[in-house]
């Protein structure tokens, strides 16, 4: 199974100096790495982007939401790569730090041969871009897989959590997009 | 608090991280505010804080764990003003 996310580190909104918002979403620990870091709000996104990309596993997994930030705890072993723990379960973290944003992809097993992309539109609007998101995806998996673009279509199920589907059937293909001010990123294998 | 009014405080905490319009005329108990509102999870976390402000209360980790509904906000809101 395999989650990621993305944050523009230009347009995302909240404050994390706004007082107590640290503390609800990161460990005494994390709240360390944080304060020790040369780049603070980097390394504030960094993290928030490898729970969340976790927890859209840890939903996939087990069809269940929860909001709890501190209950997804993250390691980083190099400046990119970590793993984050929700409950016992673990799960590997890959990063990808830009000027302009962050972009994780979480993996149950570390084995899955995945790919991702990330691309930018101009237009940051929620619609717009999870539209063209979609639109992307599905291009990229028609060429890939030699179906027929129009036959392809994208549903969430009722925890949010999107499957690939040709006509009606579903497809064996697992997917996770995210979006986030100007910036775009889906994975799949 | 009466119910009604309770909505009304919480649909104007909402408002500035909305993304969805159409679901945010139509905010009712049942609205959810990932998958109606389509508010960014991190913008979540402004939320609770702005409740926190709004009624002068805390909100604990374990609480907020199902604060994903207008209808869970409403729970903890008012179990929290009795």
């Amino acid at each position: 199974m395999i989650g990621n996310d993305i944050v523009d580190l230009n347009t995302i909104k909240p404050n994390w100096n706004r007082s107590r918002f640290l503390d609800k979403v990161f460990t005494k620990k994390e709240q360390h790495v944080v304060s020790v870091s040369e780049n603070q709000h980097q390394m504030v996104w960094l993290l928030w982007s490898m729970k969340e990309a976790a927890y859209k596993i840890y939903v996939q997994q087990f069809g269940t939401r929860f909001f709890n930030p501190k209950k997804v705890v993250c390691y980083l072993s190099s400046s990119t790569n970590g793993y984050v723990t929700i409950e016992n379960i673990t799960y590997a973290t890959t990063s990808t730090i830009a000027k302009d944003y962050i972009h994780t992809v979480a993996s149950l097993n570390c084995s899955e041969h995945y790919k991702s992309a990330i691309f930018k539109v101009e237009n940051d609007s929620y619609i717009t871009q999870s539209e063209s998101l979609k639109r992307r995806f599905l291009e990229t998996i028609s060429k890939s897989e030699g179906l027929n673009f129009k036959d392809l279509n994208i549903r969430k199920n009722i925890f949010g959590v999107p499957k690939l589907f040709q006509n009606n059937s579903k497809l064996p293909i697992q997917l996770s997009l995210t979006h986030c001010g100007n910036y775009c990123g889906y994975v799949y294998f | 608090m009466k119910k009604n009014e309770l909505i009304t405080k919480l649909k104007s905490i909402v408002e500035p991280y909305i993304q969805d319009e159409e679901a945010f005329k139509n905010l009712s108990e049942e609205t959810d505010f990932v998958k109606d509102l389509k508010i960014n999870s991190a913008n979540l976390v402004d939320v609770i804080l702005d409740v926190e402000d709004a009624f002068d209360i805390r909100i604990e980790n374990d609480e907020m764990e199902q604060m994903v509904s207008v209808k869970a906000a409403m729970d903890i809101v008012n179990s929290k003003l009795k």
